[in-house]
């Protein structure tokens, strides 16, 4: 029956408890975020993730870290961690990437308890990431098991919102590391989740400004010039 | 929010700044009180950070990467730079932060650039959380302080090796070890010498290593080769004598001026017993202070009619504005204002004589009030007049009918050369004041007699006399006879201290400033009449009392208050005062001619910021400290 109730999602959604269950009707009752407003009135969450390899069917989460940037700002005190409480530990070769040892594994915290105060967090900000996908992807495939329901939650992919935004400086999609160093970001502690954010987070920030500059001062805009983005390199 | 993760963000900040000053000697808990509530935000290159217009400053930025630019902007500014670059660990604007008053500078990123950012509150209680941060900051604000009151120079450079000014004492930009030789030493040998080691000049030397000549590379052409001069005669026989010599602790500064003044290109730098330390070559300060100062001194010396003087003119008040905008400070500037102008005046007058004939006479040009005291600023009108000897075989009426006529040239070249006719006709060529050395002695002693007011008002104006051209012994005699007339007669020095004591500091007994005292110019101060005068009076005073020569404000508070055992301490306060008004004087002169108004010496307190303020407050106290003192002294 377990398989199927994966699939069904009813008998997975019991695994959440009433408390656990209303806090998820909290977190859906919040108002949609309002992509029109300009970035300098936005709430953005800057998110980055640890899995256990890099195979978004069979790899499962392991952290999340954001940093928010609000109207502009990083506030260093509202950044966000989690590592999930893991049933089995990964590979000894992913752990040396992210450094989360076993025993951290698996002390970590509850997974619905862990996807539910990253809602809670990032409450219906739009979600900003580097190669978005994955992390999208991670989350969701992480919520859907625990909470036997699929979140549908905004995402912003800065691999491709960039490079339209400096079509001066770069022709076609860069690494990540090469954006930090064009805009002289350090990263903290590479393949740390809450790092990596961080340094994202101030990608973003040279994101919106320059997206300013550009008349594309909205979270909507950066959806569509990711769209159009995609929608032309397919065609290619 | 999650505690790991922001104590990772607080940490990695923490990590950053300790690697800078202040943050480095700060407790761990005001660190990580700093970083949690600090923000960080993005500027891109050319962004502006803070500017003057923004109005109070509610925010203090720490640059965490990249590269910002502090540009002066404002009317009136104290710091010492007029643009100063700042790096990764750095502050700003803290003056302005600390006092929640816009700013006086802009701050421009001039690379792409991430600031954490502080709200003011936060700053504040920074504060008061942590003693060195306290300490720094208020040090900062004490630097200003210090700053404004010394007036150090610009910061040419973030570079050290060209962190020198023209404060700093000879000394220090001495280099090498002066080449010298003995006065008996054969002209071959020297120049051999001079070839060899690349040296442009060659000090002459006593047995006790004193200097006593100098011999440079274009006397070789001038006074060996085209005469012929056989080589193995001694080198004393070629040289320059009586080579300009300083204290090596003097300021480069001094240097400049005496350059300036002497029109020479060398001068020697000796310890205190006179014996030679270096040798100081224009080629030297240029490299400090990147001011065409010689251009401009050949210019005026070359000039061969009025015209090219205009533009000299025009050029020394372009130098004298850009040494304003590297921060020199007031006295010098205001020496070197006059010290230029005295060129250009010294020029005008040549070139008249070579069309006036006054051989035979024995008489100087006299300057008077500014000009007389060193202390000319950028609005500058003629004060000038003559003195002569009339022998008993000399026709006097047919003597005074020349000079006029050759005076009333010189007033009309002057007031072309860019110094305007002086509305009181304080010129040369008014027979009141183109007078025998007897007639000024005889108008001096009327003043000192019968000292009504106009008398007292033209004794602060003509006693200030320093000549400029011609017999300079007939200023010293007319300055010994002035200095024994006013000795003699208490009562007239007691009248200037009552004169001098009628116009008083604008201080407010419930506010700082006192702003409505020149109906046409409401919420303002005059900084000339309220300020300087003050001081320029009760100098004069101290001056002729204790019988100082000097014409010069500060050296006259210098002299007499050593004489009248005053501490050193408190004159120097006291010069700090005067110093202060007269920098402010002459950047509001500048920022007023800038935007096209004439330059008047009024000034409107409340847009200075609150260092300003207190300065000008401390300066204005000292004015009145020397009013007590004349008070005291004479008893009123």
């Amino acid at each position: 029956m377990s398989w199927l109730s994966r699939f069904f999602g009813g008998a997975g959604n019991a695994s959440l408890s009433p408390e656990q269950r209303a806090r998820l009707d909290v977190w859906r009752r919040l108002p949609s975020a309002d992509i029109s407003r300009s970035h300098q009135l936005t709430r953005y969450v800057v998110a980055d993730v640890e899995a256990s390899g890099l195979n978004m069917v069979k790899d499962s989460l392991i952290a999340i870290g954001a940093v928010a940037v609000v109207n502009g700002m990083i506030q260093l005190a509202d950044a966000f961690e989690v590592v999930l409480r893991q049933d089995e530990v990964s590979t000894h070769a992913n752990i040396l990437i992210h450094g989360i040892g076993g025993s951290a594994q698996q002390e970590g915290v509850d997974p619905v308890e862990a996807l539910l105060s990253f809602l809670e967090y990032a409450g219906k900000a739009p979600l900003v990431a580097y190669h978005a996908e994955f992390d999208r992807r991670m989350i969701a495939g992480a919520m859907k098991k625990y909470f036997g329901t699929n979140i549908e939650l905004q995402w912003i992919d800065l691999a491709w919102v960039m490079p339209e935004l400096f079509r001066d400086r770069v022709n076609g999609r860069i690494e990540l590391d090469e954006w930090l160093q064009m805009f002289g970001i350090d990263n903290i502690q590479r393949h740390n989740a809450v790092s990596d954010a961080y340094a994202t987070a101030k990608l973003t920030q040279v994101a919106i400004t320059q997206g300013a500059a550009q008349g594309r001062d909205t979270a909507r805009a950066f959806i569509e010039t990711e769209r159009a983005r995609r929608s032309l390199r397919r065609a290619d | 929010m999650s505690s790991s993760a922001t104590k990772m963000l607080v940490d990695a900040t923490v990590e950053l700044l300790k690697r800078h000053s202040p943050f480095d000697r700060m407790e761990p808990q005001a660190l990580a009180f700093l970083a949690e509530k600090s923000q960080l935000g993005y500027f891109p290159k050319d962004a502006t950070i803070v500017s003057p217009d923004m109005g109070p400053v509610n925010t203090f930025y720490i640059i965490q990467r990249g590269k910002v630019q502090a540009k002066q902007t404002g009317d009136i500014n104290v710091t010492e730079y007029s643009s100063l670059t700042l790096g990764t660990g750095e502050g700003f604007p803290i003056g302005s932060v600390m006092a929640r008053r816009a700013s006086t500078n802009a701050y421009i990123a001039i690379e792409d650039t991430f600031c954490y950012q502080l709200p003011a509150d936060d700053f504040v209680q920074l504060m008061q959380m942590s003693q060195p941060f306290n300490l720094f900051c208020t040090q900062y604000i004490a630097t200003l302080l210090n700053q404004s009151r010394r007036q150090l120079q610009v910061q040419f450079s973030q570079r050290a090796a060209e962190q020198q000014s023209m404060n700093s004492p000879l000394s220090a930009i001495i280099t090498k070890k002066p080449v010298c030789v003995t006065p008996e030493t054969p002209i071959r040998q020297v120049v051999e010498t001079m070839v060899a080691g690349h040296v442009g000049s060659m000090v002459v030397v006593d047995a006790e290593h004193r200097p006593i000549g100098i011999f440079t590379q274009s006397d070789a052409m001038k006074r060996i080769l085209l005469p012929g001069l056989p080589l193995d005669g001694p080198i004393s026989s070629v040289m320059s004598k009586h080579p300009h010599a300083l204290s090596d602790h003097s300021p480069v500064y001094d240097a400049a001026l005496a350059m300036a003044m002497h029109s020479v290109r060398h001068v020697l730098a000796v310890d205190e017993e006179g014996k030679l330390q270096g040798v100081v070559s224009e080629r030297d300060l240029f490299t400090l202070q990147r001011v065409g100062l010689r251009q401009i001194r050949q210019t005026i010396e070359g000039a061969t009619d009025i015209q090219a003087l205009k533009q000299a003119g025009a050029d020394v008040r372009q130098l004298a504005l850009n040494m304003l905008a590297q921060g020199v400070g007031a006295e010098q500037l205001t020496q070197f204002i006059s010290a230029l102008n005295d060129t250009v005046t010294r020029r005008v007058i040549q070139l008249n004589l070579a069309e006036h004939d006054l051989y035979g006479i024995e008489w100087a040009w006299l300057a008077f009030g500014s000009e007389g005291r060193d202390e000319q600023t950028f609005s500058t009108d003629q004060d000038n007049g003559i003195v002569f000897i009339c022998t008993d075989i000399q026709n006097r009426d047919e003597l005074e009918l020349r000079l006029l006529d050759f005076s009333q040239h010189v007033n009309r070249d002057l007031d072309t050369v860019g110094f305007t006719y002086c509305k009181g006709n304080i010129m040369a060529c008014n027979p009141e004041l183109c007078l025998t050395l007897e007639g000024w002695e005889e108008k001096f002693d009327r003043w000192i007699r019968v000292p009504e007011p106009q008398a007292l008002l033209n004794a602060s104006i003509f006693f200030d006399f320093r000549v400029l051209y011609g017999a300079s012994h007939l200023g010293d005699r007319l300055r010994m006879s002035l200095l024994a007339m006013a000795r003699n007669t208490p009562v007239f020095l007691r009248m200037m201290a009552a004169n001098a004591m009628q116009v008083q500091p604008p201080l407010g007994k419930i506010r700082d400033f006192l702003t409505d005292l020149e109906p046409d110019y409401p919420g303002c101060i005059d900084l000339k009449k309220y300020g300087a005068r003050i001081f320029i009076d009760a100098a004069r005073i101290f001056a002729l009392a204790t019988g100082v020569h000097n014409t010069n404000t500060v050296q006259r508070i210098k002299l007499s208050s050593q004489r009248l055992g005053v501490q050193a301490e408190e004159a120097a306060a006291i010069i700090e005062g005067f110093n202060y008004i007269q920098l402010l004087r002459l950047r509001h002169q500048h920022f007023e001619t800038e935007h096209g108004r004439p330059g008047d010496n009024c000034i409107n307190p409340d847009l200075l910021n609150e260092l300003d303020r207190r300065i000008l407050k401390e300066s204005f106290r000292q004015a009145r400290k020397l009013q007590q003192r004349l008070k005291l002294d004479y008893q009123l």
